[in-house]
């Protein structure tokens, strides 16, 4: 998994928390800055996915790793 | 039921028969025969798709959850302040279920039948509150944003208020509430709530 610059710990929430989060740390990066995110609810596949269509953040890589889901996003 | 249907649409067929059904009478009060003369098949056409009664009424509340909401618009249209993120979850919620009541028809019959695996699916649906308000509340209270009310009564709370608002205006129609729009009564017994949980953030943010 690539490198990242800041990490969010979104695990054991469930939509829309791990999103809202996510809309709050990506805020606080700069454009081409990359947060990895780890969250646990089966539905922040398709969220992150959504998230990032909308905002126009780049979702670099989407792994499932045993009961978690790990996701790396650059900033735009 | 016509021959040229495919075998998925005869199946998302016999899960919208089987819903409104089961949203009617609920899992115990409907038969196979019940649902095969719904659609004007035999019980055995309904066996080739589905094992049983409650395979048929699992299927039926995996495709709901399949179509659950996305959260995701409502959270990225607007400030994210925890009010205004609940208004809006809350309005993508009532919209959702608004548009399709058997939700909450069904919902009513899981409660009086004890179904375990319906109680899960119903409780999963408002999951999504009962997190986002007590998280919101554990770390707005802290923060002197909201007042520290007892967490879980806060979560039930709103969980009863949006549910009987959804009650009055998509199931019993309530002639008491008829003139007041969905989404102004949501906004309006979320104001109330706001208040029950000594909701300050904005005013905060406004002195600040």
């Amino acid at each position: 998994m690539a490198e990242f610059d800041a990490e969010l710990d979104a695990r054991g929430l469930n939509c829309p928390l791990p999103i809202l989060r996510a809309k709050k740390s990506i805020n606080e990066l700069q454009a081409g800055q990359v947060l990895k995110i780890v969250a646990t609810d089966p539905g922040a596949v398709k969220d992150f996915e959504a998230f990032c269509k909308q905002t126009g953040h780049e979702l670099m890589n989407s792994q499932e790793q045993g009961s978690e889901f790990v996701f790396l996003i650059r900033k735009h | 039921m016509g021959k040229r249907l495919s075998a998925g649409q005869r199946r998302a067929t016999i899960l919208e028969a089987a819903k409104a059904l089961f949203a009617e009478s609920g899992l115990h009060g409907v038969s196979v025969d019940a649902i095969a003369e719904r659609l004007a098949v035999s019980p055995a056409t309904l066996y080739k798709h589905f094992a049983s009664k409650e395979a048929l009424y699992e299927a039926v509340i995996n495709a709901t959850a399949c179509s659950r909401e996305s959260y995701v618009d409502a959270v990225l249209r607007g400030p994210s302040d925890f009010a205004s993120v609940l208004r809006r979850i809350a309005r993508t919620f009532v919209d959702s279920v608004a548009a399709d009541p058997d939700f909450l028809r069904m919902e009513m019959h899981a409660v009086l039948e004890g179904n375990p695996f319906a109680g899960r699916f119903f409780e999963n649906r408002w999951k999504h509150f009962s997190d986002y308000i007590e998280l919101g509340i554990r770390e707005l209270a802290p923060q002197g944003k909201a007042a520290p009310v007892d967490v879980p009564s806060a979560s039930l709370m709103f969980q009863g208020m949006l549910r009987e608002v959804l009650y009055v205006k998509c199931v019993y129609r309530s002639e008491r509430y008829r003139d007041i729009p969905l989404h102004q009564l949501v906004d309006r017994c979320i104001d109330l709530f706001l208040l029950a949980i000594g909701y300050r953030e904005r005013c905060l943010e406004g002195a600040a």
